[in-house]
């Protein structure tokens, strides 16, 4: 049992780190990027073509410019007058597109690049030194944005336009700047999670709306508002798919999380501003 | 008269030039080419399976075309990508027939695409030649039945022969991991079905979603299982990978019998060193050890400039050599009804591949057991066990 918990926990920090630009970008645009997945994806991809530490930076700046097509996207939409649900609809569109041009360039073989052979042992508990990695940076993305959004002139500005986006426009704050510049966050994030998730389980070219689909029950299910809750959400997330491989079996493994997470919304307790209280 | 005298002369005239011409338009005409269809998966998600057997069919029909057809027949096939999709194979399947007027039909390429066109070869009496595993395509209850014959190997066949070779080094508690879809879940229920006859018992089955990432919790209850061996029934090849990993991870060292969906070059890519000794299903070795027949295909392949990816061009080769096996034994005019009572007392034939094979009138699997060789992966490749 324990073991299980433990095994999710590592797991859902990487979920944490793909719901954390999700829950931002809500917080400030107040839509949704459903193209962090094809970012993690189109991360591993290139990184496995190009040796070395330079594969990563390469991996992560791919991320960034497919990110950057996405900010692109939605600042037209923005001056076209309509966002929200439209902008949301386009990042599915380009998460579909970045997977069939990995589908194109790469075909079919999975992406993965395991890091240690040797597993650490701790009180007979097998654990692959890279879950730790992920566990820390995943905590240490979550501290740094917390920091950026409560301590920073650039934190006040992000959330100075998700308050009040005119009034924010009005105080010469660049509300479509900051937003775009979320995009782009979320592109640097998405990019790194497909790193951390290529050097542990590793993924293919079918990932992308998979990850973008657990970030996003790991972001709304503790409350969407509050970047700070995805990390939680997330480890909530692969705890519960840990558990649920581990107790159950046949197709009802795959359906518990989900029906986890309709659970939590449909109380909605959780996810009510009541509990969420700080505004980002 | 002198009209007459002069048709006479003309015909006269022409007639050696008619005689020169009359032998060569008899074979012409005797030799109508008989058309063939080949309805296989070239895109989407089985394209895995249906390139290769494409492959295998060009190149052993430019073979044919090059000795001269089978029994002065011409041999001409039609190409179809179902697309690894029901409809689009339904809809090739009556195209071929209905418009091409062929006599029979490589494919199409997957268990279900089969299934979807069965009725249609009832209805317009071609039979089907199926490269697939699944068990329903060749059910005695379909009422298609007659009209299917499978070219691959019956999935039964193959769990039980992976089965019976974990038992014989050494398993008794054998552990289950499937993909949840039906290739999966019938393996697993299949598995449990023969643990008994076999004298191993099942200790403990689990499943992963075809998007699962993270695989360590299924071999954490394995390994708390107990298992001393695994059988892993998936087809898609990181999930494989992932298990194999997430197995490490957790120090669940026992060997792994993997079935014939794993036995893909991108599996052994996937896996990397952790690959090393995986006992996997494989129909013949085409690309590693090849016997003396898989040989000359792989040098037909080669001639084309293909390299042998797997089995899929030895079940693709089967199809055609089966069609050439029947029509060696037709004389006269061919017709899809006549293909069909060929093929069901075809037995014994020339194949590309390892084993006998034998259709009747109560077995349209053509091959069996002795197709299969349970392979180990050593050295990044899968080499037909010693």
């Amino acid at each position: 049992m324990i073991e299980y918990v433990i095994r999710g926990l590592i797991n859902g920090a990487v979920y944490g780190i793909l719901a954390l630009p999700m829950s931002l970008l809500f917080a400030t645009a107040g839509t949704v990027d459903f193209a962090i997945g094809a970012y993690a994806l189109i991360a591993a991809a290139v990184a496995t073509s190009v040796a070395g530490t330079l594969g990563l930076v390469a991996g992560v700046l791919s991320a960034l410019l497919a990110s950057a097509v996405m900010a692109g996207i939605f600042a037209l939409l923005k001056r076209s007058g309509e966002e929200g649900i439209r902008v949301a609809l386009a990042s599915f569109g380009l998460s579909v597109a970045i997977a069939s041009i990995v589908l194109l360039i790469w075909g079919t073989q999975p992406f993965v690049r395991p890091t240690f052979s040797r597993m650490l042992e701790i009180g007979g508990l097998r654990i692959n030194p890279q879950g730790l990695i992920n566990v820390a940076i995943s905590v240490g993305l979550v501290a740094l944005t917390y920091y950026l959004l409560r301590a920073t002139s650039l934190g006040r500005m992000m959330r100075a336009a998700a308050a009040n986006p005119v009034g924010a426009e009005l105080a010469a704050i660049p509300v479509l700047g900051v937003q775009c510049g979320t995009i782009l966050a979320g592109g640097l994030l998405g990019g790194l999670a497909g790193l951390l998730i290529l050097h542990s389980a590793g993924l293919d070219f079918t990932a992308s709306l998979s990850l973008t689909f657990i970030g996003f029950a790991a972001a709304i299910i503790f409350g969407i508002q509050t970047p700070l809750r995805s990390l939680f959400g997330g480890l909530a997330m692969g705890v519960v798919e840990a558990l649920s491989a581990g107790f159950t079996s046949g197709m009802v493994t795959s359906m518990i999380p989900s029906a986890f997470m309709l659970v939590v919304l449909m109380t909605g307790l959780l996810g009510s501003n009541r509990f969420a209280g700080d505004r980002p | 008269m002198k009209c007459f005298s002069r048709g006479m002369l003309v015909g006269a005239a022409l007639l050696p030039l008619v005689m020169a011409f009359a032998p060569s338009r008899a074979i012409a005409q005797g030799g109508q080419p008989v058309k063939i269809g080949v309805v296989l998966s070239l895109s989407g998600p089985a394209a895995v399976f249906g390139l290769p057997e494409r492959n295998a069919i060009m190149a052993i029909e430019k073979e044919i075309a090059a000795a001269g057809g089978v029994k002065g027949r011409k041999l001409e096939l039609v190409f179809f990508d179902d697309k690894t999709n029901p409809t689009e194979a339904a809809r090739g399947v009556t195209q071929l027939i209905n418009d091409e007027k062929v006599v029979a039909i490589i494919g199409p390429g997957t268990g279900g695409t089969i299934l979807a066109a069965g009725p249609i070869a009832e209805r317009l009496k071609v039979p089907l030649l199926g490269p697939a595993g699944t068990v329903a395509v060749t059910a005695k209850t379909n009422s298609f039945a007659p009209w299917v014959f499978r070219v691959a190997i019956n999935d039964m066949v193959g769990v039980q022969t992976l089965l019976q070779s974990a038992v014989k080094k050494g398993a008794k508690r054998i552990g289950i991991i499937y993909q949840e879809d039906a290739y999966g879940k019938f393996g697993a229920e299949y598995a449990q079905k023969l643990s008994a006859e076999h004298g191993f018992t099942v200790a403990e089955t689990v499943s992963a979603a075809y998007t699962a990432t993270d695989l360590t919790s299924q071999a954490t209850r394995l390994r708390n299982a107990n298992v001393d061996a695994v059988f892993i029934q998936m087809s898609i090849s990181s999930l494989g990978a992932a298990f194999l990993k997430a197995a490490n991870d957790v120090g669940l060292k026992v060997p792994f019998f993997a079935n014939s969906g794993l036995a893909q070059k991108s599996f052994i890519d996937a896996a990397g060193s952790l690959g090393e000794g995986v006992h996997v299903l494989s129909i013949g070795n085409l690309p590693y050890d090849p016997t003396p027949a898989e040989q000359k295909l792989v040098a037909l392949l080669r001639k084309n400039g293909n390299e042998p990816q797997g089995w899929g061009e030895i079940i693709g080769g089967n199809g055609l050599m089966t069609v050439v096996a029947a029509l060696k034994a037709i004389d006269g005019p061919v017709t899809g009804e006549k293909m069909r009572d060929t093929i069901e007392g075809l037995c014994g034939f020339e194949t590309y591949s390892m084993g006998k094979p034998c259709f009747s009138k109560d077995n349209h699997d053509g091959w069996g057991a002795d197709a299969l060789v349970v392979t180990t992966i050593r050295g990044g490749q899968f080499r037909s066990a010693p």
